[in-house]
């Protein structure tokens, strides 16, 4: 496990303004989305996309970590780290979570889709994918193209092979404060 | 035909809130959906509707006004809007009003998404939340 404690450290290096390790189960998701919502920034369509985006990428997290917990009431959840970091016109947010060899290749092929295409193309892209069968408890295949689509940057994304069945995958997004978008 | 009402709350996941009334064909969708299973939540609100349109074949006025979907909760909302989609081919009578957060830039984006996926009219209502 050292391989996913040098990944966690390095990703804490810079000014980190929020930090949270563990199961993401949906009371962990809810009190995190509401204090974020209301703390992050002074300006509510800002807050809005960062609540957003903190809520698919924590999902993610959720649903398809390859490691999940029980918590006391015995629902089954993901268990990964998300970041959030501040800088002077900007927002960070990474994850990281253990991934299965199957997984990291579709999500390899999917975050490479994802940024080659242009918004348009990214909009079309996620009316297709929800045409299509849902996946676990209803989720599945375009949480990450809205994540693109609210914060409008491209994804970052890493995976970093930890042993012969798992990667740990860190997915990263940079989050505008003044975008000429954004009022 | 029996009304669906439930009260939405805000502690583990986000409940919507739901009134959809046989009697006058107003049906409201309104809060924040974010639900541990949504395929679950969605489904009698989708039979609901099935029936309304098979059986009380009246007018119906749909309202959205949620504040936040996750992506999942967007699946779910297409397939409600679908089945509206072929009431409405059947000669069937829909007002679609979807009242959104002008904070909120993004959601007028998605509800032209929901417009080119279904070919219905919705009517786009910003509101300000202050």
């Amino acid at each position: 496990m050292s391989a996913k404690h040098d990944i966690i450290n390095t990703m804490n290096i810079n000014s980190v303004s929020m930090s949270y390790t563990g199961p993401f189960d949906g009371q962990v998701l809810s009190v995190l989305a509401k204090n974020i919502e209301y703390s992050l920034s002074d300006r509510p369509t800002v807050n809005k996309k960062v609540f957003k985006i903190f809520l698919e990428l924590a999902q993610n997290i959720s649903y398809y970590s390859a490691e999940q917990e029980r918590n006391r009431r015995g629902e089954e959840a993901g268990v990964g780290i998300l970041t959030i970091q501040e800088f002077d016109d900007h927002f960070i947010f990474s994850t990281g979570n253990l991934v299965t060899n199957s997984q990291a290749e579709k999500i390899s092929g999917k975050c490479e889709k994802i940024n080659s295409l242009g918004r348009e193309e990214l909009r079309e892209y996620k009316r297709v994918m929800r045409k299509l069968p849902a996946g676990a408890k209803g989720g599945g295949n375009i949480g990450l193209i809205q994540v693109v689509l609210t914060a409008g940057t491209p994804i970052e994304y890493a995976l970093n092979r930890l042993d012969d069945d798992k990667f740990f995958y860190i997915v990263a997004i940079k989050i505008l404060k003044y975008d000429e978008n954004v009022g | 035909m029996e009304n669906i009402i439930i009260q939405g709350s805000h502690k583990d996941y986000f409940i919507p809130s739901v009134n959809f009334n046989a009697q006058n064909g107003m049906c409201e969708i309104a809060g924040e959906s974010f639900l541990e299973d949504t395929v679950e939540f969605y489904k009698p609100l989708i039979k609901w509707l099935e029936e309304y349109t098979t059986a009380v074949k009246k007018p119906i006025a749909f309202i959205i006004k949620l504040t936040y979907f996750n992506t999942s909760t967007s699946r779910s909302i297409l397939d409600l809007l679908n089945v509206l989609k072929d009431y409405e081919d059947n000669g069937g009578e829909v007002v679609i009003n979807w009242h959104y957060d002008e904070n909120d830039i993004d959601m007028e984006e998605d509800i032209e998404d929901y417009m080119i996926d279904t070919g219905l009219d919705i009517n786009l209502i910003p509101f300000s939340q202050q």
